[in-house]
């Protein structure tokens, strides 16, 4: 081993024993742990589910529509060479008994998948045969199903023959986390549960030589109708709108914190010990080593600590994914493959960058250092590269950083946010600080020297209370949110709130439902429902009359389902216009958000594409609707004069109590083509994924509360010699060693309080605005966090400083003065 | 005297001035310095608390530059020399000893002393290092580290590593200021007597007057003015 190898590796293992370099590694170890956790992570969903690859296309390319695809869609095109499968896809509930479960059907002929395979156990080949089904475990384990048992789907009884355990071409959105079965398309007309208008995604999935399938791609785009979509695989990118992709780069943005937390921590770890290094700077450089070598000395142990901290950031790295992925694997529709290795590095790799990135600047000082220190103990110069090395590194981090969330925007203007809302929390807890301390001073002895205290410390003051209000106000924020939002936006409801939605209902079976239900004593309503475009206003095309955010909207890019009433619906109070009178036949009655967002008037003239055919109305009415009421409900309602000829289907929702379930298996059994939502379950589905959501970004956030604590421990540090010697100043003034050690326990349990007192009002504040905006219902007071956040912080406090000031004894204090 | 004027001098100071821009304006040290330091001599500069003497040693020893005027070394300007050349300069031919040890904590006494050895990249730096160590009396403590040595023997360590690259020019800032008078007497007789052996040029400074009457000359530096001092 070199002498300059040797040197670094001594000088580590001396640096092990201090603090600084104990919060340097662990800070790194976290960031490197917590990185490596999001990046396979993360690779692992976009693999699994998110990225249009072949496997997850079960094809090269894949038409998609909302229509019946007929042969004749495809005539003219070019297919030489080309393989191609018709899927159907749709929701429906099927069960055994009075156990009913909603899932996504899809329908098959052989070949099927034409890429990737279906992997089922037993293991075999081919789809289902007529008359059997293939199920996912979701589906095995909630209708208790054994292999062989019978599925109640429609008229036809199938036996589950297989179950299924991962398959490509689950479709997009939310339809491919439900759980999933596969059933043979030949049993589809006999079961009866796909009527003519039912809603359901018909695909045509084709495979051949990538020559072919661009040529069909091309030929295949200029031809699509605004109800159909095509994926490929050219394009590798994630689905758009995906809620598991902004789930992801959500937790990637709350491990922003972490990262800018340990950046931080391993900043001012750097800073102090590069103080510390001085002498012994100018002494290697006096005892001849060359600038250059002593950079290399102190890069070495730089590196060191890497290696120290990537390989236990990477096995942590590794522990905590497992873990995740546990929580997770219940709620995910299949297994996730494998990470790509190279991901298993970025942690490491972004460890590396921190700690050279934010290294390089004070070594390079270093090297700068006068050997006349030696004599005088002057500062290395702080002149214009030093500052220029310090801001490009500073930058390469940023950039470092915001490369890796993959999200910049978003990124930056977290990053702003938590930059303002750091300073604003550091003033607050200044002034705080003083308006406590004023009294104080009044009274106690020890109040005078405190007050003292806090204004030679304010900037460090600052600075930890920044780090600790942001970070127990996002804490408690996540935590409380975790459990308690979803309850309450639950409770809010009546009890009588539809639990039920039952789609497809063709119009020839809407008399004997009627029936159906006033037999059973069910006040319910059906509504029709038609699906349209809104095309023109004022008699031209809609696109151009719009701002870019307006052509954005999302009435605008899919079709709108349009429904027809004689009067008012009941739950949809009228803000503008009256309703209409017979004869009135182009009158229409529009959504109270979309008329302000588009800037719609009434009076305006709106016109749609129903099926091909242009339908005009007049808006005469703004209607208020309440999306979460759970009762049908639709942008744009016509007079039925306009519209009752147009094909439609019905829907209505109801409300079952739990004693009148079993009432759902004799409506399926007597209309199995309808669909029947239990918006329960889909509610417990939503608020599994919400759960696992907080839960993972409340773990995220615990570790960063560790970045923040060991932040608070180095900010502590720095001003330690400055406490030392005021303390060690004040015992020889004749204050006792206990009274010095109590100013320090005032401090502290002082910052402390104002620290969880300010968390606890923002993370009220932050709770009252989710309340008010997101769940539109009253906030409430949260008196548990007034009760716990203020001594958790003043503990945290107290603790940190206790461990790292260890009381002076007289003999260190003299020696203390001396050297001063 | 006289065979001094015959030679060469090893460090030569011309007319030089130090002064230093502070807040308060530009603060002048001295001005008009002449200095004379002939090979083998033994010489100290002699002064209170803050009047420059280590200023004048950090730009004897090409550590810091005058403000005006200019320092010769060996005949060469060390004006004209660049930041490496004056490391190399240090490196093979000055050594300091500070007031306060200056040792590696985490090196022992051995490592300590064959530090500077290695960095010149000599083949004998262990041999060379137990012999001076040996000189000054720690033969026997050579693994011990520095926090395991008291004031005088840590001074010593750090006296056999000022020896062991075999200077030219041995600068030393107050060695006993932080010592007790018995050891900081005991330190002064083992660094002369190594001085006498090795025959290398000592610069010393003290305002210990007894420490400064065992050297050949005394310089006093008074006022920015620099007198020497007959015996
Ligand atoms: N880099 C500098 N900038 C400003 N003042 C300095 C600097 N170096 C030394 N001084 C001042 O020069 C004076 C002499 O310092 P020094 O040479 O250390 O004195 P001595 O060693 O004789 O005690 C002191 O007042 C000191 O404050
Ligand atoms: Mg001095």
């Amino acid at each position: 081993m070199s002498l300059l190898t040797r040197l670094a590796a001594r000088q580590l293992l001396t640096q092990l024993r201090t603090t600084e370099w104990r919060a340097l590694l662990l800070a790194s170890w976290i960031a490197i742990a917590l990185t490596t956790l999001l990046a396979v992570l993360g690779d692992r969903l976009e693999r699994g589910l998110m990225r249009e690859s072949a496997s997850l296309l079960g094809a090269d390319l894949v038409l998609s529509s909302s229509r019946p695809l007929t042969p004749e869609r495809l005539q003219g095109l070019p297919l030489q060479g080309i393989q191609q499968t018709p899927v159907i896809q749709f929701p429906s509930m099927v069960g055994q008994g009075d156990n009913l479960m909603l899932v996504s059907v899809r329908a098959l002929q052989a070949p099927y998948p034409l890429r990737g395979e279906l992997v089922t156990e037993p293991a075999g080949t081919g789809i289902p045969a007529p008359g059997e089904v293939w199920v996912e475990p979701r589906v095995m384990t909630q209708l208790q199903l054994q292999p062989g048992a019978q599925l109640e789907f429609g008229y036809q009884p199938l036996t589950v023959s297989r179950e299924l355990l991962a398959s490509p071409d689950r479709g997009t959105g939310f339809r491919s986390f439900s759980p999933h079965i596969l059933v043979n398309a030949a049993d589809l007309d006999a079961s009866g549960v796909l009527a003519p208008g039912s809603r359901a995604n018909y695909r045509i999935l084709f495979a051949g030589s990538s020559a072919a399938v661009r040529t069909l791609d091309q030929a295949l785009r200029p031809t699509l109708a605004s109800h159909e979509r095509i994926h490929a695989l050219q394009a590798d990118q994630p689905l758009t709108g995906n809620a598991l992709g902004n789930a992801l780069s959500y937790l990637k943005l709350s491990a922003l914190i972490a990262l800018l937390l340990s950046a931080l921590t391993i900043m001012l770890a750097l800073r102090r010990f590069s103080l510390g290094q001085h002498t012994r700077s100018a002494l290697l450089l006096n005892l001849g080593l060359r600038p250059g070598q002593l950079v290399r000395v102190y890069l070495y142990q730089l590196l060191l600590a890497w290696l120290l901290t990537a390989s236990a950031g990477i096995l942590t790295g590794f522990l905590l994914e497992s873990a995740v992925y546990q929580w997770l694997a219940e709620l995910l529709p299949q297994a996730l493959p494998p990470a790509h290795w190279l991901r298993w590095l970025s942690g490491a790799a972004l460890g590396l960058a921190l700690l050279v990135l934010l290294g390089l600047p004070p070594i390079l000082q270093l090297a700068r250092i006068p050997v006349a220190h030696l004599l005088r103990g002057d500062a290395p110069p702080r002149d214009r590269t030093a500052l220029l090395l310090q801001g490009a590194s500073m930058i390469l981090l940023a950039a470092t950083l915001l490369a890796f969330l993959e999200a910049p925007l978003a990124a930056l203007g977290l990053l702003a946010f938590l930059l303002l809302g750091g300073a604003l929390f550091g003033w607050l807890a200044q002034g705080c600080l003083l308006l406590c301390a004023r009294p104080l001073a009044r009274h106690l002895l020890l109040g005078r020297l405190l007050l003292m205290r806090l204004r030679q410390q304010r900037q460090w003051h600052r600075l930890q209370a920044a780090v600790v209000v942001m970070l127990l106000t996002l804490l408690s924020v996540v935590w409380v949110s975790r459990t308690d939002l979803i309850e309450q936006w639950q409770a809010q409801f009546p009890s009588d709130t539809p639990n039920y939605f039952l789609i497809n209902i063709q119009p020839w079976q809407k008399a004997e439902l009627d029936t159906f239900f006033a037999e059973r004593a069910l006040d319910t309503e059906l509504y029709p429902m038609i699906r349209g475009r809104l095309t023109q206003l004022n008699g031209n095309p809609i696109q151009p009359q719009l701002n870019a955010e307006q052509q954005d909207h999302n009435t605008l890019r899919r079709e709108l389902n349009l429904s027809w009433r004689a009067e008012r619906p009941a739950h949809n109070p009228l803000v503008a216009g009256d309703w209409w009178q017979p004869g009135d036949t182009d009158a229409i009655s529009i959504e109270q958000d979309m008329a302000r967002e588009l800037g719609l008037e009434l009076g305006d003239r709106l016109g749609f594409d129903i099926g091909g055919i242009a339908v005009e109305g007049v808006i005469r009415n703004i209607r208020e609707v309440v999306w979460t009421s759970f009762q049908p409900n639709f942008y744009i309602i016509f007079n039925p004069e306009a519209l009752q000829n147009a094909p439609s289907t019905w829907i209505t929702s109801f409300h079952l109590p739990a004693e009148q379930r079993a009432l759902s298996r004799d409506l399926l059994q007597q209309f199995p083509s309808l669909t029947l939502i239990d918006i329960d379950q889909v509610l417990t589905q939503l608020a599994g994924w919400l759960q696992r959501l907080g839960d993972s970004s409340a773990l995220i956030l615990a570790l960063s509360l560790g970045c923040g604590l060991l932040l608070l421990g180095v900010t502590l540090l720095q001003a330690l010699e400055q406490r030392r010697f005021e303390s060690a100043l004040l015992q020889t003034l004749g204050v006792s060693a206990e009274q010095a050690r109590r100013l320090d326990l005032l401090e502290f349990l002082l910052i402390g309080l104002v620290c969880g007192g300010l968390a606890s009002a923002s993370a009220e504040g932050v709770l009252a605005m989710l309340h008010q905006w997101l769940l539109q219902i009253p906030p409430r007071l949260h008196g548990e966090l007034w009760l716990l956040l203020p001594p958790l912080a003043a503990m945290v406090f107290v603790l940190i400083g206790w461990l790292i000031r260890r009381p002076l004894r007289l003999d260190q204090c003299y020696r203390l003065l001396r050297a001063g | 005297m006289s065979h001094l004027n015959r030679e060469k001098p090893l460090i030569e100071a011309q007319d030089v001035a130090k002064s230093f821009n502070t807040q308060a304006g530009s603060v002048e040290l001295f001005r008009n310095l002449d200095v004379r330091i002939m090979p083998g001599e033994s010489l100290a500069i002699i002064g209170r608390s803050g009047a420059g003497k280590s200023t004048l040693l950090s730009l004897l020893a090409g550590l810091d530059t005058p403000t005006e005027g200019q320092i010769l070394f060996d005949d060469q300007p060390l004006e004209q020399l660049d930041d490496a050349a004056r490391a190399d300069l240090r490196l093979q031919q000055i050594s300091f000893i500070f007031q306060s040890f200056h040792l590696l904590p985490e090196l022992d006494a051995l490592d300590n002393v064959r530090l500077p050895l290695e960095i010149q990249g000599r083949k004998d730096a262990d041999a060379q290092a137990r012999h001076w160590l040996q000189q000054v009396g720690l033969g026997a403590r050579l693994d011990h580290y520095p926090a395991q040595l008291s004031g005088g023997e840590q001074q010593r360590v750090a006296i056999a590593r000022a020896f062991a690259t075999e200077p030219k020019v041995l600068f030393a800032d107050e060695p006993t200021g932080n010592l007790d008078d018995d050891t900081g007497q005991q330190i002064i007789e083992q660094l002369f007597d190594l001085n006498t052996n090795a025959g290398t040029t000592l610069i010393l400074i003290t305002h210990d007057i007894d420490l400064a009457s065992r050297c050949q000359r005394r310089l006093h530096l008074q006022n920015g003015r620099l007198e020497e001092v007959p015996a």
